[in-house]
């Protein structure tokens, strides 16, 4: 017993010598974290406006690839500055963006690099299946501005699960992937950071943390984030497959479903009209294999897998699902459609100042609308037309004049007829469920 | 000729005598005669769980003991069953001193409550008839002084005491309602002119815009209420017209039904860009579907003008406009028709509808509680598939209408308004059957019951652990 004791104590007290501070792997990780300042622009109150935001990235390749946030670097960046390790700046390129993940791929202007001479480390990934809880981590970015901060923490919890429905942008989140949970300070800036073992290996991404809370950071797993990395390098973007199974998980419903342990997954609802409901499956009932291979959504933390089954296969595959309803099972068939997000496309009408978006699937299913027609108003801005009529956030522009609205092209070209001859214009559009007009006056 | 200047002073004199030398009316005498016609209402609504004592102030319209409760002193909630234990107290009399009284019904047109006094507590009282103007449409005038009565609460035995103000403005909301420079009267107790003539009966504070400055906080602006005096008062011959609609059932029945929703004024721009000039129309959102307004060939976005022939009226705010469509409906049977006059595409059509009865409304449907679970489930209705955005021509599954805390269906994540579609497995397909599930389920011994609910158009399976 002593002995072992003193062995223990030895290694407690050897352990710090080969730690972070003295690594070869996590000096070189040092020199691969960026400090990212971006500006960007947004259609919000009618108006195009200009923002900037400060965030942590992390340089994955030697041709300057960065791994950040989707948060911190958007579709609509204008404008990305990246202070490499040794405080110079360089300017860089959005490569690719997935939201679901919440990961941006960023690119050095190659040629800004060349000309001025600049040098940057390289970081490496770790394994991020093989964290174990209370594994020391560190957490590398600029929290606040505050260029170049490390923290330090454990690992609170390998594989924890969460989705969240606006978390990026108002962009849904977390659905595909597990995080990590880790007690290393996290604040605002540290986003899109490195979070890495003390020999400097990147485990995860950092992305966000509660507010109101101490010490609860969370991290995308670097597995995740080395898939998406690859496809976004590639593509630009993550192309996923959609089925319209809101999956559930079975824990304690086994018995009740007359189902061994660990076997199927409950499908708590199906979207209306997406192609599982239109091969007839609903609520209630449970998948057993998708195109034969069987799953176990028993745990919450199961599911994102599950869900990255069918989210992986091409646009348009025939799925099988072997799905027990009662005491029945018998297979269906399930076309997969593109999974896209609530969040349309935006465009603002500064004449009218009024910002717009496109009615999604997910939008019009999630607000139970009877059809994707209309455009969603996501902003008016005081003092003009649209605000002055009445129009305003959440209402749904259904009829300009006489013409029906189906996209924000044709609001465009609504408005592009009335700058050049500006009369009254008479607007339909619905709130929740109740139709009003307005009119638009010069 | 020299006496004329002064025949025509002495003539001038005496006009001006009467007003100048006026009494003061006898405002102690005349309320002392009038508290005759005001009571005070207590009554009980029983819950799963607890009940609620409630106070309100009420009026009484006639010598059989009915007394009018305004339709905010009763909530929507509650249905007829849950009203239970009626006290009618007298003002300022000791308040171990009570009538029983009974609840009636709501009226659906003036949606006034009514109670019946039990007879041993209907002597002293006295209509409020008895005090009305010859002229029962007479409305005060502005400016006019008015005055009204107060009561105290329970702990100062109802005492009644005395409000007086002036007319400040008299408006259409769409029922003829006058607003007083001041609280003017308890809510739910009536208003007089000087004469002592009834004028009305108070029913809301008039909700004062305030700014309010303190030294942690800057200006703020609030809506500052009264919850016990009213300076809004509806008048005298909307209070009279209930009189004659004593309902003879705890719902008002029999209620017209329209089928239309989501009714919006159109603003003053759209009704001149619409060609309306100075005249108004109401945008239909929505023809539900199998009612009358779908068979009479109402559709979507059709924009009505007149009812019957009459363009609508120019009713401020806007809002009003539809209250009062809603009214014209109300106030006719199943059975009768109404003619809208709509737009459409730029033409006028003339439609006449055929009003039926009114869908089960969720007040009227049946519900059971079910202690061991900790839910209160209620039937199905029309309106709860309409708001739910389903075909209501198929009403299935059973509502959570009340959930426990901490039972085993609010551990499970069962809420209020949830709609239960299967029970272990089976398909809910009627009421009766929903209870039948529930009933086996707590009398089964197994450790659970597995319902799939439907919120917000998502379903999910929620699994309730019983003790055993």
């Amino acid at each position: 017993m002593t002995t072992l004791a003193l062995v223990a104590g030895g290694l407690f007290f050897v352990l710090p010598s080969a730690g972070a501070e003295t690594s070869r792997g996590f000096r070189q990780l040092l020199d691969a974290v960026v400090r990212i300042d971006v500006r960007e622009f947004s259609y919000e109150a009618g108006a195009k406006r200009f923002q900037s935001g400060v965030g942590s990235g992390v340089i994955v390749s030697a041709d300057g690839l960065i791994l950040t946030n989707a948060h911190v670097v958007g579709l609509r960046a204008v404008e990305i500055n990246v202070t490499l390790a040794n405080l110079e700046r360089v300017s860089a390129e959005l490569v690719g963006w997935d939201h679901w993940t919440d990961l941006a791929l960023l690119r050095l202007d190659p040629e800004e690099v060349a000309r001025k001479g600049h040098t940057f480390a390289v970081a490496k990934f770790g394994d991020s299946d093989r964290l174990d809880p209370g594994e020391t981590v560190y957490a590398v970015g600029t929290p606040h501005g505050l260029t170049r901060t490390v923290t330090r923490g454990i690992i609170s919890n390998p594989r924890r699960f969460f989705a969240d429905s606006r978390g990026v942008k108002g962009y849904e989140t977390g659905q595909f992937n597990t995080w990590l949970q880790t007690d290393a300070a996290i604040n605002p800036g540290n986003s899109g950071g490195p979070l890495v073992t003390s020999n400097g290996r990147i485990v995860g991404i950092n992305s966000r943390g509660y507010s109101g809370a101490d010490n609860l950071g969370f991290a995308i797993p670097a597995s995740t984030a080395t898939k998406v990395m690859a496809g976004l390098a590639r593509d630009g973007k993550i192309t996923r497959s959609y089925a319209g199974i809101v999956p559930g998980a079975l824990r304690d419903l086994e018995d009740f479903y007359d189902l061994e342990l660990n076997t199927g997954m409950l499908i708590n609802s199906v979207d209306p009209g997406s192609p599982a409901a239109g091969s007839g499956l609903r609520g209630g009932d449970i998948l057993l294999a998708i195109n034969g291979q069987p799953v176990d959504g028993r745990f919450p933390e199961q599911l994102p897998p599950i869900k990255n089954l069918i989210a992986a296969q091409p646009v348009g595959t025939e799925l099988t699902l072997s799905v027990k309803r009662g005491d029945l099972t018998r297979d269906y068939t399930v076309t997969t459609e593109e999974l896209v997000s609530r969040v349309g496309e935006e465009s603002v009408v500064e004449v009218w100042g009024l910002s717009i978006r496109e009615v999604s699937r997910p939008f019009a299913r999630e607000n139970q609308l009877p059809d994707e027609e209309g455009v969603l108003v996501i902003g008016v801005q005081r003092g003009f037309p649209a605000a002055v009529a009445g129009l305003s956030s959440g209402d749904v522009i259904t009829k300009i004049n006489d013409q029906l609205i189906s996209s924000i092209d044709d609001v465009l070209a609504a408005a592009a007829g009335y700058e050049n001859e500006p009369q009254q214009v008479l607007v339909e559009a619905r709130r929740k469920f109740r139709v009003s007009l307005y009119v638009l006056k010069p | 000729m020299t006496n004329q200047p002064f025949a025509r002073l002495a003539l001038l004199a005496a006009l001006i005598s009467p007003i100048t030398q006026a009494e003061t009316p006898d405002y102690g005498a005349m309320l002392e005669e009038r508290l005759a016609s005001v009571v005070a209402v207590e009554f009980a609504i029983e819950h799963e769980m607890d009940r609620t004592v409630n106070y309100a102030y009420g009026l009484v319209i006639d010598n059989d003991g009915t007394v009018i409760l305004e339709s905010g002193a009763i909530s929507d909630r509650a249905t007829p069953d849950q009203l239970v234990d009626f006290k009618v107290y007298r003002p300022g009399m000791p308040s171990t001193q009570f009538a029983r009284a009974e609840y009636i019904g709501q009226d659906g047109y003036t949606t006034w409550h009514f109670i019946k006094v039990a007879p041993e507590g209907r002597h002293s009282l006295r209509p409020i008839t008895d005090f009305a103007a010859a002229d029962l449409s007479a409305i005060p005038r502005m400016a006019e002084p008015i005055w009204g009565i107060g009561l105290r609460q329970k702990d100062e035995d109802f005492a009644p005491y005395f409000l007086r103000s002036r007319v400040s403005m008299i408006q259409r909301l769409p029922q003829l309602t006058g607003i007083a420079l001041d609280s003017v009267a308890g809510r739910g107790c009536p208003v007089f002119n000087e004469r002592g003539e009834f004028m009305g009966i108070g029913t809301s504070g008039f909700g004062e815009r305030m700014m309010i400055y303190s030294q942690r906080r800057r200006g703020e602006m609030s809506v500052l209420l009264n919850p016990d005096e009213a300076a809004g008062f509806r008048l005298a011959p909307e209070v009279l017209s209930a009189v004659g609609r004593i309902p003879d059932n705890p719902f008002g029945r029999p209620l017209p039904w329209f089928g239309i929703d989501g009714i919006d004024p159109v603003a003053p721009e759209v009704a001149e860009f619409l060609g309306l000039g100075s005249a108004t129309g109401l945008v239909i959102s929505e023809v539900l579907q199998s009612s009358p307004a779908e068979t009479g060939g109402l559709l979507p976005r059709d924009i009505i003008i007149a009812i019957d022939g009459r363009p609508l009226p120019r009713l401020k705010p806007d809002q009003v406009v539809a209250a009062h469509l809603m009214r014209e409906i109300l106030k006719r049977r199943p059975g009768d028709t109404i003619s809208l006059t709509v737009l459409r595409d730029k033409r006028e059509l003339e439609l006449p509808v055929l009003l039926s009865s009114a869908p089960k409304t969720p007040q009227e449907s049946e519900r059971s509680y079910f202690e061991e679970l900790g839910v209160t489930v209620r039937e199905t209705v029309y309106s709860d598939v309409v708001a739910r955005r389903e075909d209501p021509t198929t009403l299935t599954g059973v509502i959570v209408h009340f959930v426990k805390p901490s039972s085993p269906m609010d551990t499970a994540g069962v809420r209020v308004d949830d709609w239960v579609k299967e029970i272990d497995g089976t398909v809910v397909d009627t009421y009766p059957q929903a209870l039948e599930l529930l009933e086996a389920a707590e009398a089964s011994g197994r450790p659970e019951v597995v319902m799939l609910v439907s919120r917000g158009g998502e379903t999910a399976v929620m699994r309730a652990k019983i003790d055993s």
